[in-house]
């Protein structure tokens, strides 16, 4: 399965995209990443579902350029100057331990020399609200938060670069489960309400259906195998109430199927 | 407040556990030499060595002593440790100026300062500059090695953040390398505390005029051997005051990690 959308405005565009890792190649060897064609448009969110080792988290450090491919094309089409205007969320979070919360998040203010402290605590206040999190967190260090404070705290300094698409390498993996479900309901809202976009990378079906407007399912070869729309009848639809409804129990149960049938090919 | 008096009581019966096995050894050393005049003349006594210490003290002698030791020892570990971890972080920005330098480094790192002492007193001269020179000899490569290792010891998922967020390599280099090395470079001043004293010491050892290695050279030599061991004593003190105070900057510096 080569192409998987032609919608217009979308935030990120792929093509052709091959990629295997030094001396991977071979006689009985196989590429990691298979000539993928792969769009993502703005408040979608995005997530492709596959084994491990298939190649999902080398697909989002080829998007992030962390990864240079062997061939294809990787396109920010709304993105103007410099940059690629991601934020990549990963499981375990980067936040610096020697520097507050505060100054973590005034990375950005650093590294784009925008010198307007009061525009940046202003957006910080911002944050902190839509993710529930008292100002007295911003004083601390990393090491004194909870997984699913830091977790939040490792978006929010994202968020202060104002990137377009996101990418989440199974980034609420390991929280505890209310944390997890409040952290998908704060991300959704954030996607949607900021016509931001999303790779999510992940293990979990439940998640993927919840939160989710497209599954791509990803074979162990690298190739993409099926797409899924996800779609529910609640205009309000949040992960959260997503999972109570049988839409999500049918989607759960085709899915989990398809799945089973690409890890086991 | 209970609690605070609790906490209080733990800390001196730390203190006093500390304390044992030094007031073992003092009554084993008293008990094997007091009454026996060969072993007093060759260990002589733990009073007789405090005697030597209000002695040297009252004539302003070991004073005078301790401050040109220590203030060539501190030089030399400033310089030593401030030159090293500038070395030594700089080196991460060129693997192959790196590379080039290990064995210079190493070779460095490996000399035994006793070797060099008497050149360099040859060169700087029996006053202070070559103690100075000696110590920072001493403490320079291991200043060097750590932060160097330091540096290359960066956790890549901070390395992967600076380079998605688009940072260019001199601001990875102060936002991230730097700060993620000071506990190497924390560690090599720990080390080189003592390597500096050591360093200042045997070029008081070789030729000088003043200074605890001079005191006790000095002392030695006429077989005075309390004033040898007051000089001992002394230099042990200094050597934990000065840890205790790399260990008061360990816990400004690192104070995230103690958290």
């Amino acid at each position: 399965m080569k192409s998987i959308s032609t919608e217009p405005k979308a935030l990120l565009t792929i093509s052709g995209l091959t990629f295997a890792y030094e001396g991977a190649v071979g006689q009985n060897q196989r590429q990691t990443i298979s000539d993928l064609c792969l769009n993502v448009h703005e408040a979608e969110i995005l997530c492709i579902l596959g084994a491990s080792g298939c190649g999902k988290s080398t697909l989002l450090n080829l998007i992030a350029g962390l990864l240079k491919p062997n061939r294809g094309a990787v396109e920010f089409p709304q993105k103007a100057g410099k940059g690629r205007g991601i934020g990549y969320i990963f499981q375990q979070d980067a936040l610096l331990p020697w520097r507050t919360v505060e100054a973590n998040l005034m990375l950005a203010s650093e590294l784009t020399a925008v010198n307007n402290k009061m525009q940046m605590l202003s957006r910080i206040g911002q944050y902190l609200n839509v993710f529930h999190l008292k100002p007295d967190i911003l004083k601390k260090y990393p090491n004194q938060l909870s997984g699913g404070m830091r977790q939040r705290v490792s978006i929010m300094q994202s968020l202060m670069f104002d990137p377009q698409l996101f990418l989440l390498d199974e980034p609420f993996s390991a929280l505890d489960f209310y944390t997890k479900l409040s952290l998908e309901n704060e991300f959704y809202q954030l996607v949607k309400e900021q016509r931001k976009g999303a790779i999510l990378v992940t293990h979990d079906i439940e998640e993927a259906v919840a939160m989710a407007d497209r599954v791509i399912l990803m074979s162990k070869d690298g190739l993409f195998t099926k797409e899924y729309e996800i779609e529910y009848d609640d205009p309000d639809r949040t992960p959260e109430n997503a999972r109570g409804t049988a839409k999500f129990a049918e989607l759960y149960r085709v899915i989990w199927s398809e799945l089973k049938a690409v890890i086991e090919a | 407040m209970n609690s605070a008096l609790k906490n209080f009581s733990i800390k001196w019966n730390e203190i006093l556990l500390m304390l044992l096995p030094l007031v073992v050894f003092l009554v084993g050393w008293h008990f094997a030499t007091f009454d026996d005049p060969g072993r007093k003349y060759i260990f002589s006594t733990p009073i007789e060595v405090g005697q030597a210490l209000v002695r040297l003290t009252v004539s302003g002698e070991l004073e005078r002593n301790v401050m040109v030791t220590v203030f060539e020892a501190m030089c030399g570990f400033l310089l030593g440790t401030t030159i090293g971890a500038l070395i030594g972080l700089s080196l991460w920005y060129s693997r192959i100026v790196a590379k080039v330098a290990q064995p210079y480094i190493t070779a460095l790192a490996t000399v035994p300062i006793f070797a060099l002492a008497p050149i360099v007193i040859v060169w700087f001269g029996i006053g202070l500059l070559s103690k100075i020179m000696l110590a920072f000899m001493s403490t320079v490569a291991v200043a060097i090695v750590q932060s160097y290792q330091g540096a290359m010891s960066v956790e890549e998922r901070y390395m992967r953040l600076m380079k998605v967020l688009g940072a260019d390599r001199a601001q990875t280099f102060r936002i991230v390398v730097v700060p993620s090395a000071l506990i190497w470079v924390i560690n090599a001043m720990k080390l080189n505390i003592g390597l500096a004293l050591l360093g200042a010491f045997i070029g008081e050892f070789i030729s000088a005029e003043e200074g605890l290695g001079y005191m006790i050279v000095k002392a030695s030599g006429l077989y005075d051997m309390a004033t040898v061991l007051a000089g001992v004593f002394v230099l042990v003190i200094v050597a934990l005051a000065s840890t205790a105070l790399v260990g008061a900057l360990e816990k400004r510096l690192l104070r995230w990690k103690v958290q």
